[in-house]
């Protein structure tokens, strides 16, 4: 039993100072591309972490800091849809399936598997993207993904169906910089 | 032994949140969404603000008496008192506005300050505004044997405070404690009241139906006049980007200083049905389209 604990303690540190790198800052875009009526809700405030050692692939978002660009719509997202005050994040968590070798300047195309989780319900997803070794030795990464609302039990009214789309494209922008 | 399970534990927790990124809200004091459905709630202004660069169009009815019946088609016949408003903020918090209700043709300058926001978290627990505003009556007066009314006399002016809270993702209440002053309230003008100074205490509820629907309530005792008191009852609907508001209301009153003095009808038998239909523009700003 004290070994393990001794164990642990020496496999902290290691833990702290492995390959992995973080955003504060990252930027969150889900475009609505209804019938009548087209509105993207943004955020740059994705908080996320690429750990390669681990092979751990964890973002969030304070889906408070969406904006559409009209406050009550947000306020009605919020409250209607979203309802930001039980479920206040979006959140991934998965690994790569492969992790690329991130040749300083390639862009390499990745999948990553996880879960996804917003207004409470969680799903497995597979999400391609983009990931990139800049020369200043931060990893860019873009992806895009589609979420369908309906998967997530949010009810959209048949009222309100030509001013918001099932279906959310979201996209994914961020820099992670090496944490040290 | 019990011990070393505890340290296990703890470690096991400092491990898995070295694992993953701990979820922290960007705002801990994140102000609660939507106490009312609108900036109006029946004829009361409520608590709920507009964002810097958006603009809030409001057109109010109320028609005639339900009691005239079929023949009347339930007061339709009877002619609206209309009221459009338009209110724009210059910043997340003030805002100002100018309304015009067809009865005795009042134009209304307004302003509405929120003063404090309730948050989730209840630190703070209730939202806290101020408006207040001058009419000025524009009815001709030509008919009268005496001479008309110069602008001052034609004017008008209210005050109140809106105190308001979410109990729950349900219920809302809000107290507005309100005041009027008419400069020469005439007899020929078309209120009840004769007095120039009227204090009232608005009650304004809300309760939520459906996610998108609430039951709405409004009690105005007047508290220095024999008048009777305000009341109503309604349906808040939002649909897209409007929140159509329907009500029965014992007066036909729109702007504030006219509910205070107009005097209201016996609540059941005098009931007249209103109608608002709100919606908020974006100005000065790309995406126009809600």
């Amino acid at each position: 039993m004290r070994n393990l604990i001794i164990a642990f303690l020496f496999f902290l540190p290691s833990l702290a100072f492995s390959q992995s790198f973080k955003t504060e800052s990252g930027e969150a875009i889900f475009l609505s591309k209804a019938p009548l009526n087209e509105f993207t809700g943004e955020s740059e405030k994705l908080k996320g972490l690429i750990d390669l050692e681990k092979n751990l692939v964890d973002f969030y978002l304070d889906l408070n800091t969406l904006k559409t660009g009209i406050g009550l719509r947000d306020r009605h997202m919020r409250e209607n849809y979203l309802e930001t005050d039980k479920f206040p994040f979006a959140e991934f968590t998965g690994k790569m399936k492969s992790i690329p070798a991130l040749n300083t300047g390639t862009t390499y195309p990745v999948a990553v598997v996880g879960k996804f989780k917003i207004h409470g319900i969680e799903r497995n997803v597979e999400i391609t993207g983009n990931l990139q070794k800049t020369s200043s030795g931060n990893l860019e990464l873009k992806a895009k993904f589609d979420i369908l609302l309906g998967d997530y039990e949010i009810p959209l009214p048949k009222l309100v169906f030509y001013e918001l789309a099932e279906k959310q494209e979201v996209s994914i922008n961020a820099t992670l910089k090496p944490v040290k | 032994m019990m011990k070393k399970l505890a340290v296990f534990a703890f470690l096991m927790i400092s491990f898995s949140s070295f694992a993953q990124l701990e979820r922290k809200l960007e705002n801990e004091n994140q102000p609660v969404d939507l106490i009312f459905h609108a900036p109006r709630h029946i004829n009361i202004l409520t608590v709920e603000p507009l964002d810097k660069k958006s603009m809030h169009f409001a057109i109010m009815h109320t028609f005639g008496t339900l009691n005239g019946g079929i023949e009347n088609l339930f007061g339709l016949d009877n002619g609206a008192n209309i009221q459009f408003s338009f209110e724009f903020a210059l910043t997340d918090k003030l805002s100002a506005g100018i309304s015009r209700s067809s009865r005795d043709k009042v134009y209304n300058l307004y302003g509405r300050y929120l003063l404090l926001e309730q948050t989730q978290n209840d630190k703070m627990p209730f939202s806290l505004s101020l408006a207040g505003g001058a009419g000025v009556n524009t009815s001709r007066y030509d008919f009268l044997p005496e001479p008309a009314p110069n602008f001052s006399e034609r004017s008008s002016y209210f005050g109140q405070v809106m105190l308001a809270r979410k109990f729950s993702e349900k219920i809302s209440l809000q107290l507005t404690p309100m005041m009027a002053y008419f400069v020469d309230p005439r007899s020929v003008y078309q209120i009840e009241g004769d007095q120039n100074f009227y204090l009232a205490l608005g009650l304004s509820g809300k309760f939520k139906v459906t996610d998108r629907s609430s039951l709405t309530l409004q009690y105005i005792p007047n508290l220095n006049s024999d008048l009777r008191s305000n009341v109503g009852i309604g349906w808040d609907v939002e649909a897209g980007g409007h929140v159509f508001q329907m009500y029965f209301v014992t007066s036909q009153a729109l702007n504030e200083q006219y509910l205070l003095a107009g005097g209201n009808g016996v609540p059941g038998e005098e009931f007249r049905l209103g109608f608002n239909v709100n919606r908020i523009f974006a100005i000065g700003q790309k995406k126009r389209k809600y």
